[in-house]
Formats: structure tokens, sequence, C-alpha cells
């Protein structure tokens, strides 16, 4: 085989492998992450009604949905946080993309690109919050949401299950994404100029 | 002297450029696929078809399946196919790339019929391994479901686009070659 034909087989392994590696990451550490979203989603949420009443607790894989104007006894949906999340993988599958994906100019391409991605999953837990609001409690969203508020906030959070959560992580990888011929950065040997 | 374009001053703005118009082709072919007479006419009737032809491996491989609309049913288990299941969603990511990405439509309409046919053909290797666990592993269906599964559809998707453009990206740098060696 030649070097040219071996160079996407081994991207594809690099992809495999970083993929496999995320996945496990991902699973040991999406109980702590719940938590950190449930946290901004709320803070993100609060800021925008008034008054201010939505809590977000994660437990047990959902984030569950409360609100201080219903009653303490009322029933609290969770919405399932994996689904909002798992993504990352898909991220971190493109970064091993690289020749070097562990030089320190990539791993920190990578925290940059891992900090948009959770701007990105507090923005549509956000929306699947007010997805709910707006189609998910009868008659009370029926009294406080418009047929277009509605479209709007079910429409919002659809796009980002069937689109956005597989593009998101393609299209935050893209700018920081390195062309094969390029430099890596650190460690390698300096390119001659051409004179 | 010449000196060769420095490497920091990367295609930023060609960057952004692909990334606007890959969002913008996004949310259009969404919006297409999302509007109820498409559903019935085109994302129904192709998601039937990809249940049959998950149930046709499935029973050339030995299994006892059997569909019923966009259902297909084993024995001991049944499962859905929706969208999400029947690989739009990566074909919709995969087509607003290219559509996105500078080449010539030829190579467009060509790289989009191929992908098209390898992720359809990737995903129904899902979903027939999906019934094949839900079957016979029913406690991993859930993580295999979206978790890996669905990644690994996209990844597939993404890397088929990835290949396409530097093939078009080559094409180009070749066209602009033989253009400057002609004049």
């Amino acid at each position: 085989m030649t070097t040219a034909a071996r160079a996407p087989l081994a991207a594809l392994c690099r992809a495999l492998a970083g993929f496999l590696l995320a996945i496990g990451f991902w699973y040991l550490m999406r109980a702590p992450y719940d938590r950190l979203l449930a946290n901004a989603g709320e803070l993100l949420l609060r800021a925008v009604e008034s008054p201010p009443v939505t809590r977000l607790t994660a437990r047990g894989g959902e984030i569950l949905v409360a609100r201080a104007d219903f009653p303490p006894a009322a029933p609290q949906p969770g919405l399932p946080a994996a689904d909002l999340h798992f993504n990352v993988a898909i991220l971190a599958a493109l970064f091993a993309l690289d020749r070097h994906p562990l030089d320190a100019s990539r791993v920190a391409a990578l925290l940059a690109a891992g900090i948009l991605l959770f701007l990105v999953h507090v923005v549509a837990l956000a929306f699947d919050v007010r997805s709910l609001y707006a189609t998910g409690l009868g008659p009370w969203s029926a009294a406080r949401y418009s047929p277009l508020a509605r479209n709007f906030w079910a429409g919002g959070f659809h796009f980002y299950e069937v689109a956005g959560r597989f593009a998101a992580p393609f299209a935050i990888w893209w700018p920081f994404r390195r062309e094969p011929d390029e430099p890596s950065g650190g460690g390698g040997r300096p390119r001659k100029r051409a004179a | 002297m010449l000196q060769r374009s420095a490497p920091p001053s990367r295609p930023t703005r060609s960057s952004v450029l692909f990334l606007v118009r890959f969002g913008a082709f996004l949310l259009a072919l969404y919006l297409v696929l999302a509007v109820r007479p498409v559903d019935a006419a085109v994302v129904l009737p192709f998601t039937g078809l990809v249940a049959r032809s998950s149930a046709a491996i499935l029973n050339a491989l030995g299994e006892s399946v059997t569909v019923a609309g966009t259902e297909i049913r084993s024995p001991g288990f049944a499962v859905q196919i929706e969208n999400g299941c029947n690989g739009l969603e990566t074909v919709l990511l995969y087509t607003a790339a290219v559509l996105a990405f500078p080449a010539s439509w030829t190579r467009r309409l060509l790289g989009l019929l191929l992908g098209f046919i390898a992720i359809e053909t990737f995903n129904l290797i899902r979903v027939a391994t999906l019934v094949w666990i839900g079957s016979h592993r029913p406690a991993l269906f859930d993580a295999s479901h979206t978790i890996l599964w669905q990644s690994l559809v996209v990844l597939c998707g993404v890397m088929l686009f990835l290949l396409w453009a530097s093939r078009a990206r080559g094409a180009r740098a070749r066209d602009t070659a033989s253009g400057g060696a002609a004049r």
C-alpha cells in the first residue's frame, strides 16, 4: 500500500481510537457534566425569564425541571441529558484525525472547541426546557405560549435533535482543523523556505 | 526573493464563508424535510424502505423478522424506525457540507450520489445490528442506539465529506496549474 493510500486509513484509525477514548471519558464524566450543564442552563433560563422561577437538577442521567410557581408536589419532568451532549465524542474523533493530535497546540484547540460545544449544550438545554414549557404542559402551555412561540421553541429543539447536535461538533472543529500538509506547530523539524 | 506564504495566515475567511454557507444549507434542507407534505411523501416511504431492507438483511442472516410500515418485529423485540434512524440526518449534514464547499457542480452531484449510497448502506448495517442487539442483548440497546451507532454514522458522513473535499481541492489545484501552464 502506498503512503498516500495509507494516510486516510491511518486518519480513520486515529478517529476511531479518539472516538472510543472519548466515549469512555464521556461515560465517566457525564454525571458531573450533567450537573454543570443543569447549573449553566438554569442560569441562562433565569436570566431571560421574569420572574426567574426555573430550577434544573441533574439526577440519574436526566435533567429534572421544576418551577418555583408550581406546587411543590407537582411532578418534575425529566429531560434525557445524554442526548444533549454525547456529541462531545464526535468532536474528539474529529480532532483525532490530525496526524499529531497530542501536540500541545492541538490539545489547546480541542479544549477551546470543547468550551464552544459546552455553550451549544447550554443553549440546546434552554431550548429543550422552553420546548417543554411551550408544548408539554397541556392547558398551562396553551395559555402562555402562542402558536408562533410554540413552533419557535419546539422547532428550535427539533432542529438540534435532527441536525444541530451532529453539525455542531463538525462546525466547531472546521476552523480549528489542520490540512495534512500543514506544519504540526511544535516539535517537528522546521520546514525550509523556498527561495 | 519569493517566500512561501506563512502558515498562520490560514484561510480564515474561506473557513467562515464555508461555515456560513454550511449553516444556511443545513437550515434550508432541514426546513424542507420538516415540512409535513415532504415528510409524508418522501421521508416516511423512505423510512419504510430502510425498514424493509434491514429486515431483508436480517432474514438473509437467519433471523426471523417481519416489517409493518416502519416497524421491524422479531419474536422478542420490536423497534420503530423514525427520523434520526433512517440516515437522513447524516445525509442532510453531508449534503450541506458538499454544497457549501467550492467545487464544480458535476463533482458535487457525483459526490452527493456516492455519499448518499455510502451513508445509507452504512445506516442499513446500523439498523440491522441494532435490531439484532435488541433481540439478543437488549440491555445494550439504548447505549448502542444513539450514542455509539448514531455517532458512527455521522462520523462516516464527515469522513466521506473530507475525502470528497480533498479530491475536489486536488482537482481544483490541477485545473489551476494546467490553466497557468497553458497561458
